[in-house]
């Protein structure tokens, strides 16, 4: 098992119903296979990058989950084949984010196996002067 | 864009990768607010030599520009009106 993340765009004028029981597949999805949800946040809507057949907005949703490659592939099948599903992206998680969504920013507990180098190595002496944030 | 001058340019600090100096700083694709620093106004990526990244750091921050710009957190390009 792998602990991936999942970003998904709905549509963003879906009644409560219809959000809930988009909420209620994935989460019954991600059980009849095996996986575990560690997080499903609601970043609620935003402004597109760009128009998404032809919606200027979409309400996204964040999934963090544990689950096998099969399991990756069944609910991306399942989010193709939703039409209130305007878009998703899955990654692999990699380490603990820092700021994990712009709507509500949250810990996220760190993931057990980086799949990369973590922190840069410190060869000089640390500056702080150049902060962007 | 400005046609190449061989011309003195006056003495640059030399820049040091923020990723770098801070090591608390994170390259995450969720993260619009820091991405949106390494983008021009047209959101196309920030080159190295402008923005003074690592080259680790820049690769991870294009990889992180392109996630986001894939689930449209952040524009592939923006039309200037």
């Amino acid at each position: 098992m792998r602990r991936y993340e999942t970003i998904f765009i709905t549509l963003p004028d879906l009644s409560e119903e219809d959000q809930a029981t988009l909420q209620e597949k994935v989460r019954s999805l991600i059980s009849a296979h095996k996986g575990e949800i560690i997080n499903l946040e609601d970043w609620g809507i935003k402004k597109l990058g760009y128009e998404i057949r032809k919606n200027k907005n979409g309400r996204y949703y964040f999934l963090d989950y544990r689950a096998t490659p099969d399991l990756v592939r069944e609910i991306e099948r399942n989010f193709r084949l939703n039409d209130r599903v305007l878009k998703y992206l899955t990654v692999k998680a990699q380490r603990p984010t820092k700021t994990a969504s712009p709507a509500t920013p949250k810990e996220a507990p760190p993931p057990p196996k980086g799949m990369e180098a973590k922190n840069p190595e410190q060869t000089s002496e640390q500056t702080t002067e150049g902060d962007l944030t | 864009m400005k046609a190449p001058v061989k011309k003195k340019r006056p003495f640059q600090r030399r820049k040091v990768c923020v990723f770098c100096a801070d090591s608390n700083m994170k390259i995450d694709y969720k993260d619009v607010k820091t991405l949106s620093h390494f983008v021009t106004e047209r959101g196309k990526i920030l080159p190295r030599r402008i923005s003074g990244n690592c080259a680790k750091h820049q690769r991870e921050l294009t990889t992180a520009i392109k996630r986001a710009r894939n689930i449209a957190l952040m524009p592939f390009t923006v039309v200037s009106s």
